[in-house]
């Protein structure tokens, strides 16, 4: 569990001098072996942080590591699947798998690669113009596990999914963590479809790491509170606050104990990322280093 | 429950032919190679038609006419409007305007499908997200089309000067294809394989630079044809010129001409004030002679390397900006 | 063999929901001594959670003594669960005091909430 698959740092991506940071001075680590969500709004940054771990972009500032390399040494290591699934739309399913086999010489694995399209009863001679977008998915997909990398990146690939197929997709994504370890990182602005499905987790917030650690851990580190709107919540870190009447309802992160009179329950990953996103002003916290526990 | 079809599959895994990224290549743009086969095929069979029936025809038509007496400045007959010389002609025109078209066409096509549209659409980080680098991508890009270009037009060039290495008299007729005129000078040496090469190497900068299909080849098309009429401009002016002089009239005219004018007494170059015979007027401007600078038939191959070297450096210069943009923007170094 | 039903909205952690749905197989007897579990491979296959949350439940149900992990083969069921009998004492005595409750005029789900609240109390801290 000491290996790391991804790291960075105070890594920053502009793109063009009067455009904002996409990516501002991002700090995390990713344990190997872990299925890591980066959730966030839109344009929170998660497309061109994955694209900097893919060695599709040169960062502006900062460094990222990944397995140990730069992303451009680690590239027969890993396996990127973009947003809107590229593929040769002139190309046969079979001539894109024969693609992947041709450009992975030494990795590739035709077995791994077959299976997936064969679960999607893609015929192997249909054109991947004719394809919906679901089978794409599944193609791309096939594409990227077939390299049998030891880390899959993937932007947004639920987004144009049926419940059913999302379901088959991350069932054939968490098979193949499970039987070779890959450690897999997700982007997604639709949390739900990770819950379960991730045991850490990135929540990027305008360029910067908002939340970052093992799941289990950030969500105990978080308590759902309710009672009476006069009462204080000091010296606890309050996430996000609301009032209604007599009654608050908060998201805080106890600092010890918290008093008498506080109804306390556990966040689940939707509240936790939803109250983070309410409120764009609050603290970050980081679990993924070991030494420091919060920044 | 895919055993099966698994185990055959895989067993079937084809181990011959083209491997890698020549294969990935050859598959990716097999539309455009075939159209590059037939145009090369159809240039090819245009001209040597040409060489044997169309030639055989168009001899017929002037001996039927009574005018194949040949002389120094072609037939007897200043005529050439003939159907099966006009035939004849068509044949080598488009010979040759296959050659003269393929740097446009190169250029085009690099630009809108061989790099802009694979990184509008992702395709070109695809191939980057499997064991390849962005610098061995564009190699392959550059490379596979470079050397079916190269053949492709040498294949064109040496047919074209089979063609024109007979019927001289023949062609002289039309007055349309001196060795120096625009076209047949290319078709001739070393140059339209050359200008080949650029517009395939401008039309690759305009896809990195524009990363789209359409703009791509706008940027390609237009680049290349400013190149190459800034070096068209430039072609009598990579060679010494010949100079001829004569007392009374303009001396003869040969060969490619760069310049003429008036002489005086001093020897200096005046333009001609145009006194034709008037001897006063010659007198008053102190016009001794007149001169033509050109460039003899021998300097052929000259002109022709020299603005070889100049347009393959040129190349050269457009491939070494298409690998620093590229590693610029995806920071690999290998 | 079981297989497993995870319900994303229950509020209950994954992981959980395997350690008490092998127990209440191995309650039902549809698990034995001997069996085996299901790979991490072959649930997360069905089910499309993480595979590390099948491993924690599993681990967790090792802690308990429940099955056994044998390097390469799988998990195995080391023994199962036995629930007190229908005639058992102490089934004899919650009988007798539902019986009181409904005499009291309690509704069922006030039952309900006083046991929770009384199990909340006296189980402190055992997790499931």
């Amino acid at each position: 569990m000491t290996e790391t698959a991804i790291e960075a740092a105070a890594l920053s991506k502009r793109f063009g001098r009067r455009r904002g940071p996409a990516l501002d001075g991002c700090t995390f680590r990713l344990p190997a072996g872990r299925v890591c969500a980066v959730v966030g709004p839109n344009g929170a940054g998660k497309s061109t942080l994955l694209s900097l771990a893919a060695g599709l972009l040169r960062p502006t500032d900062g460094t990222i590591t990944v397995l140990g390399q730069t992303p451009a040494a680690a590239r027969e290591r890993l396996a990127y699947v973009a947003q809107d699934k590229p593929l040769h739309p002139q190309l046969t399913v079979a001539d894109t798998l024969r693609l992947g086999r041709e450009l992975n010489p030494r990795r590739w694995d035709d077995r791994v690669a077959e299976r997936i399209v064969a679960e999607g009863d893609l015929a192997p001679d249909a054109k991947i113009r004719t394809l919906s977008g679901g089978q794409r998915t599944r193609v791309a997909l096939a594409l990227a596990l077939g390299k049998r990398p030891e880390l899959l990146l993937l932007d947004e690939p639920m987004a144009d999914l049926d419940p059913l197929a999302r379901h088959q997709l991350m069932a054939t994504l968490m098979a193949d963590a499970a039987e070779h370890g890959t450690t897999v990182v997700m982007s997604s602005h639709v949390v739900a479809e990770l819950d379960g499905a991730c045991d850490h987790l990135l929540l990027l917030g305008a360029g910067r790491v908002r939340l970052a650690g093992p799941l289990d851990d950030l969500l105990a580190a978080h308590k759902l509170v309710t009672g009476r709107a006069d009462a204080s919540l000091a010296p606890h870190t309050v996430v996000e606050s609301r009032t209604t009447g007599r009654q608050l309802t908060a998201l805080v992160r106890p600092d010890g104990p918290l008093g008498d009179g506080w109804q306390t329950t556990a966040p689940t990953l939707e509240e936790l990322v939803l109250a983070h996103l309410r409120a764009p002003e609050a603290p970050a916290l980081r679990l993924d280093t070991p030494q420091e526990a919060a920044v | 429950m895919t055993a099966v079809t698994l185990e055959t599959s895989t067993a079937a895994t084809p181990t011959r032919g083209p491997r890698g990224l020549l294969w990935t290549m050859l598959r990716l743009h097999r539309s455009a190679l075939w159209f590059w086969v037939m145009l090369v095929a159809v240039g090819a069979g245009a001209l040597l038609w040409a060489y044997g029936p169309g030639a055989d025809a168009a001899w017929a038509e002037f001996r039927k006419a009574g005018c194949d007496a040949v002389s120094p400045g072609g037939l007897t007959c200043d005529m050439g409007a003939g159907a099966a010389y006009g035939r004849y002609d068509a044949a080598i025109a488009l010979g040759s305007g296959v050659l003269a078209l393929a740097p446009f066409l190169t250029a085009a096509w690099a630009g809108a499908a061989l790099i802009g549209r694979e990184l509008e659409s992702g395709t070109a980080q695809l191939a980057w997200t499997q064991s390849v680098s962005p610098a061995r991508w564009l190699a392959a890009k550059l490379a596979v089309p470079a050397a079916l270009l190269v053949s492709g037009t040498l294949v064109l060039t040496l047919v074209h000067r089979m063609v024109f290495s007979v019927d001289g008299a023949l062609r002289l007729t039309g007055g349309s294809r001196a060795w120096y005129q625009g076209a047949t000078f290319e078709a001739n040496g070393t140059l339209a394989t050359a200008y080949a090469l650029l517009g395939l190497t401008v039309g690759v900068l305009a896809g990195l630079l524009q990363r789209r299909a359409l703009a791509a080849l706008g940027t390609a098309v237009v680049g290349l044809a400013i190149l190459a009429a800034a070096l068209g401009a430039l072609r009598p002016y990579l060679w010494p010129v010949e100079t001829l002089t004569d007392k009374n009239e303009y001396p003869e005219f040969i060969g490619m001409v760069v310049g003429e004018g008036a002489l005086t007494s001093t020897g200096a170059r005046v333009p001609d004030p145009i006194c034709v015979d008037n001897a006063k007027c010659l007198a008053e401007h102190d016009i001794v002679g007149f001169y033509r600078d050109y460039h003899p038939a021998s300097h052929f191959w000259p002109l022709q390397l020299v603005e070889t070297g100049i347009v393959l450096a040129v190349a050269a210069l457009a491939v070494l900006l298409a690998f620093r943009l590229l590693n610029r923007r995806t920071g690999a170094a290998a | 063999m079981v297989e497993y039903r995870i319900d994303r909205r229950s509020g209950v952690a994954t992981y959980v929901q395997i350690v008490q749905q092998t127990k209440q197989a191995l309650r039902l007897g549809l698990l034995e001594p001997g069996d085996k579990l299901p790979t991490a491979r072959e649930v997360v296959e069905a089910t499309a959670i993480n595979p590390n949350t099948v491993l924690k439940a599993y681990r967790e149900l090792e802690r308990e003594g429940l099955v056994e992990a044998r390097r390469g083969l799988g998990t195995f069921v080391r023994r199962g669960l036995n629930t007190a009998p229908a005639d058992s004492p102490l089934r004899t005595e919650l009988d007798a005091w539902a019986v009181r409750a409904r005499e009291a005029g309690l509704e069922r789900d006030d039952v309900d909430a006083l046991f929770t609240s009384v199990l909340d109390t006296h189980f402190k801290g055992d997790e499931s």
